[in-house]
C-alpha cells in the first residue's frame, strides 16, 4: 500500500473524531502496536474479519500455513446457506516459493479453486511473508480473473501493517474498489438499505431482520454477515445505509455516499433504546411519512413487550455490580443496557474506547469508574475492590474472569449467543442472570478442607481472588 | 515399513497442518513460570493464542514483539529488545522462549546474534548493578531465555515442537567441549547438527548471559552439582516456590540429589492424562520422573489460587537444570527422539526412545526398561492395568476388527492412535500426516500421505472409511462420509476436556480403545434408529469402495454455489415465516 492510500484510510470526514484531529494526529493512523504489551488481532486478521463472512465465496490466503491453519473455520458469523466461507483455502508458501516468488502458485491455486468450487469471486489476502517478497498481488488476482471470468479481489492486508482496525477499513476499501458497483439488481426498491459492519455472529442478524422486514424494509446487502457476493456488488443501489458498531468502517458508508449519493447513519442494535433509534434513523433518512408512522407504532409495540419479557430479571438483578470491558460503541451502550437492568456498573474499561466513546461513558458513569488499564490483574484488582458480580467482556478476558472465580458474560464477537434487536435484550438479561446465579461460584470460592481453616469465610470477598492485590 | 506418499501440490484447501511456532509455543506451555514470545507481528501470537485457547479451555499466556511493516524491513531487533525489556518487568517469568516466524525468518536478520548481543548487555549491566541487587529481586527479573528458530514456511507443528525441546536441552546442557565465546568453536558444534539455526539460537541462549548462569552452565553434567551451592548462593536450586501449586508432584524432579531420577521428554501426542499415567509408572519403580515439557501440571485444566500473567505449573527451570543428572531418559513420541540422543549424549544417560507409548507393544517395552534399570518387578497397579488394557484389547476387537479407519493427525498422534487401532484388527485405509517425520517411515500402515484434508476426505471416502479419526476438522469430515468420528490430536476445540482424555500408557489406551470402539457402536446404532424411521441412514458399511469423491461431487456437497443458481435474491423479501424456516437450517 502506498503512503498516500495509507493517508486517505485515515483521513475520514464522516467521522467527527476525524476531523477534530490535527494532520499530525491523523498522519500517526492508527496506534501503534505496542511490543511486549499487545495481545490483539492483526490487520490481516481485520480484513478477514470484515469479508469472510461474505459465505458464498472463497476466501485465500496467499502466505506460510501459520496465518490460514491457526484461523480457519474459527469465526462466528454464521450462514444461512453456503459454506464456503468456511474452507481454509491457502497456497502454503514453503521455503522454495519464499526464494522462488509464490505468484504462479497463487495464480495457479486461484484457478484450481474456480475450477473445483466455482465461486461467485475469490478474495485474495496478502500476508507478512508474500508483501515482503514483493509478489504482486494485483496484477496475478487480475489476470487470474482474466483467465476464469471470475472475479478475484485482491486484498493487500498484510498483518504488519498494524492492529485489526485498519484490516477493516483496507477490506471496505477493497469492496468499493473492486466490488460494490459491479452488479445492477433487477428489483431494486424504494426501502432497499445496507447494514455496514453486521458480521452476524451468532445469528443476530437473524434476530434484526424480522424487525426490519416487518417496516418493510429489504436488506440489499449486509456487509457482510451472511452475505452473497452478488447482494454486496449491488449495495450501491440500496437507499439508506446503516454503520452498526464500527468507526472503522466509516469509510466505507462515506464512500457509498460520495459516489452513489447513498445517505448513511450510525446505529447500533444492543439495548431497547438503541434499536429505536436505529429504527428512527432508517426512516428519517427514507423520509416517508408512512414508514415514520409505523416505526413510531413498531417501536411502542416492541419496547412494551420487551419490557414486560424483562420485569423478571429486573428484579432479580436489580443491585447487582458488573464490571464492563469491551470498546467502541459497546463500551457505552452496553452500559445503559445494564443500568436499565438495575445493575450498577462499578468500572469500565476505556483503553480500547475512542474519545467520543469515553466521553459518553463518562457522562453515564464519571470519571471515578474508569479503568484505565486493560490488564487482567487490573481487571480483576477492580473487581475485588467493589465486590463486583460479574465481568462483562470479550472472550479475551473468559479466563480471567474464570481464575479469578469471577461470573463472566461474553459480549463480543467470539461469542455463540445473540444479544442484537428485541429478542437479543431479553436473552442478554436472561444470560446475566444465570451466569450470577449459577451454583457453581458457591463451590468453587469455598476452601479447600485443608485451607479452611486459613481461609475467611466461603465466598467472602476476600477469597474471590485471593493473592492478585 | 510405510511408504510415504506426498501429493502433489495444488491448492491447500483446509488444511491439516499447523506452523512450527505454534508447537514450539505448545512446548513453553509446559514449563513454569513461563511466556512464549512469538518473534512476529501482532497476528501471528493472536491466532495461535485464540487456538490453544479454545483447544486448553485455558488462558495462554503468549506473547509478541508486535513487528510493524518498518521494522520488518529495517530490521526487528529493537522491537525484541523492547518485548524483552517490558516481558521481563511486567510478567517477570522465570522462562522466557523467543520464537521466530515468517516475517522475521524472511529478511534473512541474524536474529541469534541479537539475541546473543541483548544477553551479553544485560550480563554487564547486571554486573553493574548486582553486588547491591537483593538475591530474591535478581532471581525475578533474570529468566532464562531460549531462542528457538521456527519459520512459518518451513516443517510445521512437530519440527517445532522438536525444535524447542531440543533449543531447551541445549541452553541448560551446553556441549561438554564448547568453549563460550570462541565462534570457532560455536561453529564446530554446530556443524554436528541437523537444525543449524535453531541450535546457533538455542546456544547463544545458553552462552555468556549472566555471572549467575554462566557459572552454572559451562561445566556439564558432573561439575553442576558442586558449583551452584557454593558459587551463587544467590540462585535457590530448589524449584522456585513462589508460585505457589506450581510444582506439583508431577512436575518437580524431587529432592535435591536425587539418585534415581528419569527424564521424560515427551512428544505431542501425550496428553496430560498420559504424562501423568507416565509420572505414576516411573514412580512406581522407584524413581523420580522428571518430564520436560510437562502439560500435565500447566494448561491440564486446574483452578490455581491466583490469577498470574505466565504459565501455572509445568517443568521448572530447576528441573531443567537438574537434566544432567538423569540417569535414564525416556524419548516418549517419535518428535522427542532428537532431543532424547541430544541429552543421552551430553549426559552419558541411558536413552529409551518409543515412537510412541499407545498399546501393549511399546508400553511392555517401556516397563521391561523400568524393570531391568531398577531391577524390581513390576507393582500390583501397573500389573492390573495391563490385564485390564489386554481384556480390552479383546473386547474391542469384535467391534473394530475390520472395522475400515481414515485418520488425520500430527505424526506422533497418527502413529499412537494408528497403531492401537491396528492392533484390535482395524484396517487403517487412509492415513495422513500435515508433514513428514522419521517416525513415518516405519508406522504398521501400507502408506502414509501427507497432504490437506480435501485430499484427505476424496481418499477416505474412495476407501469407504467407517471411522474416522483426528482433531475437530475431522468431525465435519465424518458427517460427509456418513462415518463414526473418533476426535483425537490437536486442535478439540468443540467439546471439552481434551487435555484430559488418555491415549497411551496402559490405562490411557484402554480408554482411547474403548471410546473408538462406543464410537463405532453408537454411530450403528443410531444409524439403524435413523434407517428404521425412514430418514437417510448411514450403514457404518454403507459406503462402496466406488470412488465418487470427484471435484464436481465434492463441489456441491460442500456448498460452492455457481453464479447460476444463487437463490439467495428471495432472501431480502422472506417474510417472517420463511425466516424462520431459514432458521432451522441454520448451523447455530
Amino acid at each position: 500500500m502506498s503512503a498516500s492510500d495509507r493517508a486517505a484510510l485515515f483521513t475520514e470526514s464522516g467521522c467527527e473524531t476525524n476531523n477534530t484531529k490535527s494532520t499530525k494526529e491523523r498522519k500517526a493512523g492508527c496506534p501503534k502496536p505496542k511490543p511486549g504489551g499487545t495481545s490483539g488481532g492483526c490487520t490481516f486478521d481485520g480484513a478477514m474479519i470484515t469479508l469472510v463472512p461474505i459465505v458464498d465465496s472463497a476466501h485465500l490466503v496467499h502466505g506460510p500455513i501459520a496465518c490460514a491453519g491457526n484461523s480457519w473455520d474459527s469465526r462466528g458469523s454464521l450462514s444461512s446457506g453456503p459454506t464456503l466461507y468456511k474452507h481454509g483455502f491457502t497456497t502454503d508458501m514453503t521455503e522454495n516459493d519464499v526464494v522462488l516468488g509464490g505468484e504462479q502458485r497463487l495464480f495457479d491455486t486461484i484457478c484450481e479453486i474456480v475450477e473445483r468450487y466455482a465461486p461467485p469471486a475469490v478474495f485474495v489476502y496478502s500476508t507478512c511473508v508474500t508483501a515482503m517478497i514483493g509478489d504482486d498481488l494485483g496484477a496475478v488476482c487480475a489476470s487470474a480473473a482474466e483467465h476464469t471470468g471470475v472475479p478475484v479481489i485482491p486484498v493487500e492486508a498484510p498483518g504488519f501493517l498494524g492492529n485489526k482496525n485498519l484490516g477493516n477499513k483496507i477490506a471496505g476499501q477493497a469492496l468499493l474498489d473492486h466490488v460494490i458497483g459491479t452488479v445492477e439488481p433487477e428489483d431494486a426498491g424504494a426501502f432497499d438499505i445496507n447494514l455496514i459492519g453486521e458480521y452476524n455472529i451468532a445469528g443476530e442478524l437473524w434476530d434484526v431482520l424480522p424487525v426490519l422486514n416487518r417496516l418493510g424494509l429489504r436488506l440489499r446487502a449486509c456487509i457482510s454477515g451472511d452475505a452473497r457476493y452478488r447482494d454486496v456488488a449491488a449495495a450501491h443501489r440500496a437507499k439508506a445505509t446503516m454503520v452498526v458498531c464500527s468507526r472503522a468502517l466509516l469509510g466505507l458508508a462515506r464512500g457509498l455516499e460520495d459516489r452513489y449519493g447513498i445517505p448513511w447513519f450510525e446505529g447500533s442494535f444492543y439495548g431497547t433504546s438503541a434499536m429505536a433509534d436505529t429504527l428512527r434513523g432508517f426512516a428519517r433518512l427514507l423520509d416517508d411519512d408512512d414508514l415514520t408512522r409505523r416505526t413510531e407504532e413498531l417501536i411502542a409495540v416492541e419496547e412494551a413487550a420487551t419490557n414486560a419479557a424483562l420485569e423478571p430479571y429486573r428484579a432479580r438483578l436489580t443491585g447487582r455490580k458488573a464490571v464492563l470491558y469491551t470498546g467502541g460503541v459497546k463500551s457505552w451502550s452496553i452500559v445503559s443496557a445494564l443500568q436499565d437492568l438495575g445493575i450498577e456498573v462499578v468500572g469500565s474499561g476505556i483503553t480500547k474506547s475512542s474519545d467520543g466513546d469515553v466521553e459518553k461513558i463518562r457522562e453515564l458513569l464519571g470519571d471515578a469508574k474508569m479503568i484505565g488499564e486493560g490488564s487482567p490483574r487490573e481487571l480483576l484488582r477492580v473487581a475485588e475492590q467493589t465486590g463486583a458480580d460479574i465481568l462483562v467482556a470479550g472472550g479475551r478476558n473468559l479466563y480471567t474472569a474464570l481464575k479469578g472465580r469471577l461470573p463472566f458474560l461474553d459480549i463480543n464477537q467470539e461469542r455463540h449467543i445473540p444479544y442484537a434487536g428485541y429478542t437479543g435484550m431479553v436473552e442478554f438479561a436472561r444470560r446475566l442472570d444465570m451466569a450470577i446465579s449459577n451454583p457453581v461460584w458457591d463451590q468453587v470460592r469455598r476452601p479447600a478442607p485443608w485451607d479452611a481453616q486459613v481461609a475467611g469465610t466461603p465466598g467472602a470477598p476476600g477469597t474471590l481472588v485471593a493473592g492478585v492485590a | 515399513m510405510a511408504r510415504i506418499v506426498t501429493t502433489e501440490r495444488g491448492a491447500t484447501i483446509d488444511p491439516l497442518k499447523h506452523s512450527q511456532p505454534l508447537g514450539a509455543a505448545m512446548v513453553f506451555l509446559g514449563l513454569a513460570g513461563s511466556m512464549p514470545i512469538m518473534h512476529g507481528s501482532m497476528g501471528c501470537a493472536s491466532f495461535a493464542k485464540a487456538l490453544l485457547t479454545r483447544h486448553f479451555n485455558e488462558p495462554i499466556p503468549l506473547q509478541t514483539t508486535a513487528i510493524s511493516e518498518v521494522t520488518a524491513v529495517f530490521g526487528s531487533g529493537e522491537s525484541m529488545v523492547a518485548t524483552l525489556d517490558a516481558i521481563r518487568k511486567k510478567q517477570r517469568p522465570e522462562i522466557i522462549g523467543l520464537l521466530t516466524t515468517g516475517v522475521t525468518e524472511v529478511s534473512g536478520e541474524d536474529i541469534g546474534g541479537q539475541l546473543r548481543a541483548y544477553l551479553a548487555a544485560w550480563a554487564d549491566a547486571d554486573a553493574d548493578t548486582g553486588a547491591a541487587a537483593e538475591a530474591g529481586v535478581e532471581a525475578d527479573a533474570a529468566p532464562l531465555i531460549v531462542g528457538v528458530s521456527t519459520p512459518d514456511f518451513i516443517g510445521g507443528l512437530s519440527d517445532g515442537w522438536s525444535a524447542a525441546l531440543e533449543a531447551l536441552i541445549r541452553a541448560v546442557i551446553p556441549a561438554d567441549e564448547l568453549v563460550l565465546g570462541d565462534p570457532d568453536e560455536l561453529a564446530e558444534d554446530l556443524d554436528d547438527r541437523d537444525e543449524g539455526r535453531t541450535a546457533l539460537l538455542a546456544a547463544s541462549a545458553a552462552s555468556p548471559p549472566r555471572p549467575a548462569d554462566a557459572v552454572r552452565a559451562i561445566p556439564a553434567a558432573a561439575s553442576v552439582r558442586t558449583t551452584t551451592a557454593h558459587t551463587h548462593p544467590a540462585v535457590p536450586d530448589q524449584p522456585v516456590t513462589r508460585r505457589s501449586g506450581a510444582t506439583g508432584e508431577t512436575g518437580s524432579a524431587g529432592e535435591e540429589g536425587t539418585p534415581d531420577l528419569v527424564a521424560v521428554l515427551a512428544g505431542p501426542g501425550l496428553t496430560a492424562a498420559d504424562l501423568d499415567e507416565l509420572a505414576e509408572l516411573i514412580r512406581s519403580f522407584g524413581f523420580t520422573p522428571l518430564l520436560v515439557p510437562d502439560l500435565s501440571s500447566s494448561v491440564d485444566g486446574h483452578l490455581a489460587p491466583a490469577w498470574q500473567p505466565t504459565t501455572t505449573g509445568g517443568t521448572t527451570v530447576a528441573d531443567l537444570r537438574r537434566l544432567p543428572r538423569a540417569r535414564a531418559v525416556v524419548a516418549a513420541g517419535g518428535c522427542a527422539a532428537p532431543a532424547g540422543e541430544l541429552l543421552a549424549a551430553r549426559t552419558g544417560a541411558r536413552l529409551f526412545t518409543h515412537p510412541h507409548l499407545s498399546g501393549l507393544t511399546e508400553m511392555d517395552a517401556l516397563v521391561s526398561e523400568l524393570m531391568s534399570l531398577s531391577a524390581r518387578t513390576a507393582p500390583t497397579m501397573v500389573r492390573r492395568a495391563r490385564e485390564r488394557l489386554a481384556d480390552g484389547l479383546l473386547d474391542a476387537h469384535f467391534v473394530l476388527g475390520g472395522v475400515r479407519v481414515a485418520i488425520a493427525a500430527e505424526p506422533d498422534t497418527l502413529v499412537a492412535a494408528g497403531s492401537l487401532l491396528r492392533d484390535v484388527g482395524a484396517e487403517i485405509v487412509t492415513a495422513m500426516a500435515p508433514t513428514y517425520a522419521p517416525v513415518l517411515d516405519d508406522t504398521p500402515f501400507d502408506e502414509v500421505v501427507l497432504g490437506d484434508l480435501t485430499e484427505f476426505t476424496t481418499r477416505a471416502r474412495a476407501a469407504g472409511a467407517q471411522l474416522v479419526v483426528g482433531s475437530s476438522h475431522l468431525r465435519e469430515v465424518a458427517h460427509r462420509l456418513g462415518a463414526a468420528y473418533l476426535p483425537v490430536g490437536f486442535p478439540i476445540v468443540d467439546r471439552l476436556g481434551a487435555a484430559l482424555a488418555g491415549t497411551a500408557g496402559y490405562t490411557g489406551s484402554l480408554r482411547l480403545l474403548l471410546d473408538a470402539a462406543n464410537r463405532v457402536l453408537d454411530h450403528t446404532a443410531a444409524s439403524h434408529g435413523a434407517a428404521s424411521h425412514g430418514t437417510a441412514g448411514h450403514g457404518t458399511g454403507g459406503h462402496s469402495a466406488a470412488g465418487h469423491g470427484t471435484a464436481s461431487t465434492e463441489s456441491a456437497a460442500s456448498g460452492g454455489w455457481s453464479e447460476t443458481d444463487l437463490p439467495h435474491q428471495a432472501r431480502a423479501t422472506a417474510y417472517p415465516d420463511e425466516l424462520d424456516d431459514l432458521f432451522q437450517e441454520s448451523p447455530c
